[in-house]
């Protein structure tokens, strides 16, 4: 999946976070850990995982929004990793963010062209009367009109918020947009408007996008590649398509088929996982499924799984099922 | 089969916008209806009304309301029932438990008010009701503060109050929105089989057209302050009499398969917008003249029942 043509790629990554448990002792927490993905352009990269598994954390990572501890990370080839001031900043335009709860992300005091118009302001050092231009045709092609651009966000419906969202993360070209559950908090008929339009856009953008989502139903849509993440680590990925149809690690499976479908014929199964995730902090040196794991042997509490390539692309941590 | 729940033309107001604008609903004795619709169309205040847990400032009336047949149009009768037939799983488990009590207590408490138990035996109740929910180390949830058990345990403990009252009906207000997965599929079982030991029956509030096709045997769709379309789980998502319902699920269906979803143009009306005589006319595909100006007839075909003057009958879904 590496290689110099991908837009963003990740080698070990590894943010670790130091939690205080006591006067003296602190105990360190593995949020994202030695992470290695990579999206090539136009293509999504579906990172799906329970609460916890550090989906948001490896995005914060990525955007460079927290410093990562280990390995990493390269944006159009490009070491990004400790990069600091007027470099930085200068590669912000090329890395975007669509968060999820729209009226959130967007400031209530600024209006609508002025939000879009920031990203401009910041990194192309456009003046504000410049930018208009571009805020008015970055605005119809997500569907509003010119006219929203005087409007303030208490005013805009849900779908209206979060295409103002797209309209502000699109209007720098960026190469990468990570999208931190898009549609979670937008109604059905409206989900689908924002997921067509920002399937639009990549085609004629060739952007990347990194697709953070617990929804297996909008990711089966979405993905063209699937990161699989449990407690830090990416316990599986490969091709979307070829994920869902044949998950191999006993993570993936259960999380596969404890997913509801839209569809009254399809029962969801047992899931045979055993207790709930635990905390990252008393995790196990071995296999962070151990104890949960239902094939799971004594060797894998102590023996760390590495991501072992089964079929090309799809790459597995687990001894048993490669 | 009789109803054991029956709404008819239930009207909500809250200072002066119109909330829900004439519910008609069944529950039957051991089913789980699902109420599904999108934000505002009133899947929880059609909840809350029928609990009498409206905000005072809502003006509520029935044209009719029965539950196990006697009258429940009285906001005494439905106060009245509230925890005892009727048990309600609340969205927010955390949040509905009294956070500086133990959770045993909190049970035991339920039980002594519910069901006039002395001490002892609520506490031995309340073991076996922690157990009923599939609790492996009671005693432990017993002793615990609601801070110190996961979200999916919280709701573990809100399914055993609810059932407390040894209720006929549960009602269950997006039980498993902000759970993971695993821990949701795990709660909509506990939920279905919980349901069935106690001969209840059930009606499940949610956004999650996949949670319903799992678990519901019928599915009421809900648009601005009405049920729509009202039918089996696999008529709704075979057949949908109603275009609303029908591009719902169809929507949800083509993501699932990777397909590309049909667009609803526009967006859901909020409250207190003017709405025409089909409230879904202007973003209906099979829209005419008559939509607009004429209230939308009660369909019956085969066990759905649909407001509208242009149903997706099997002949017109050929045209």
């Amino acid at each position: 999946m590496t290689g110099p043509s991908a837009t963003l790629a990740l080698t070990d990554l590894t943010k670790v976070f130091r939690i205080k448990t006591g006067a003296f002792s602190h105990a360190e927490l593995r949020a994202v850990d030695e992470v290695s993905v990579s999206i090539t352009p136009g293509r999504t990269l579906a990172v799906v995982g329970e609460s916890g598994s550090g989906k948001t954390t490896l995005a914060r990572l990525i955007l460079r929004l927290i410093d990562p501890t280990g390995g990493s990370i390269r944006l159009e080839g490009a070491d990004i990793t400790r990069m600091k001031g007027a470099a930085l900043e200068d590669m912000r335009g090329r890395m975007q963010i669509v968060f999820q709860d729209p009226y959130d992300s967007l400031s209530p005091w600024q209006t609508v062209g002025r939000t879009v118009a920031e990203p401009l302001i910041l990194h192309e050092n456009m003046s504000k009367q410049d930018a208009g231009d571009r805020v008015s045709a970055m605005l119809e092609r997500v569907g509003l009109s010119p006219e929203h651009a005087r409007r303030y966000p208490h005013e805009l419906s849900g779908g209206q918020a979060q295409r103002v969202g797209i309209a502000r993360a699109m209007i720098t070209n960026p190469a990468l947009v990570v999208l931190d559950e898009p549609t979670s908090s937008l109604d059905m008929s409206v989900q689908s408007q924002i997921l067509l339009l920002l399937q639009s856009l990549q085609e004629e953008r060739n952007i990347s996008y990194l697709f953070i989502s617990h929804d297996l139903t909008v990711v089966r849509y979405i993905a063209h590649d699937l990161a699989v993440m449990y407690l830090g680590k990416v316990v599986e990925s490969g091709p979307a398509a070829e994920v869902f149809s044949s998950p191999r690690h006993p993570y993936t499976e259960a999380l596969l088929k404890a997913a509801p479908r839209p569809d009254p014929h399809y029962k969801t199964d047992q899931v045979h996982l055993l207790g709930e995730q635990p905390s990252a902090l008393d995790r196990a040196p071995g296999c962070p499924l151990y104890g949960r794991c239902p094939i799971s042997e004594d060797v894998c509490a102590d023996t760390p799984q590495e991501l072992v390539e089964t079929d090309p692309g799809h790459r597995v941590a687990c001894w048993k099922r490669t | 089969m009789s109803a054991i729940l029956e709404l008819r033309g239930l009207e909500v107001e809250i200072e002066g916008l119109p909330i829900l604008r004439g519910v008609d609903l069944e529950v039957r004795p051991g089913e789980i209806l699902g109420v599904v619709g999108e934000t505002g169309a009133g899947k929880s205040m059609t909840a809350r009304a029928i609990l009498d847990l409206l905000p005072a400032a809502a003006t509520v009336s029935f044209e009719e309301c029965t539950f196990g047949g006697t009258d429940f149009i009285p906001p005494r009768a439905r106060q009245l029932a509230r925890g005892h037939q009727i048990g309600f799983v609340p969205q927010r488990p955390r949040g509905s438990l009294n956070p500086v009590f133990r959770v045993g207590k909190q049970i035991v408490d339920t039980l002594r008010r519910l069901r006039g138990m002395a001490r002892t035996q609520a506490r031995e109740e309340a073991l076996n009701l922690l157990r009923s929910v599939r609790i492996t180390d009671p005693e432990r949830v017993y002793r615990s503060y609601p801070h110190e058990l996961s979200g999916g345990m919280c709701q573990r403990v809100c399914i055993a109050i609810a059932l407390a009252g040894e209720p006929e009906l549960i009602i269950a207000d997006e039980p498993t929105t902000g759970l993971d997965v695993t821990i949701q599929a795990e709660i909509l079982k506990l939920l279905g089989e919980v349901i069935a030991e106690h001969n209840a029956a059930g009606m499940l509030i949610t956004h999650d057209l996949g949670v319903v096709a799992d678990v519901c045997d019928r599915v009421a769709v809900m648009y601005a302050g009405r049920v729509i379309n009202l039918g089996t789980t696999v008529e709704i998502y075979r057949e949908a009499l109603h275009p609303y319902a029908n591009q719902l699920v169809s929507i949800a269906g083509s993501l699932d398969s990777g397909g590309t979803p049909q667009e609803i143009p526009g967006r859901v009306p909020n409250p207190g917008d003017e709405l025409v005589a089909c409230a879904f006319a202007p973003r209906c595909f099979r829209a005419e003249d008559d939509c607009y100006g004429e209230e939308p007839p009660l369909v019956h075909i085969g066990g759905q029942m649909a407001f509208c003057h242009h149903p997706l009958t099997s002949e017109a879904v050929s045209v």
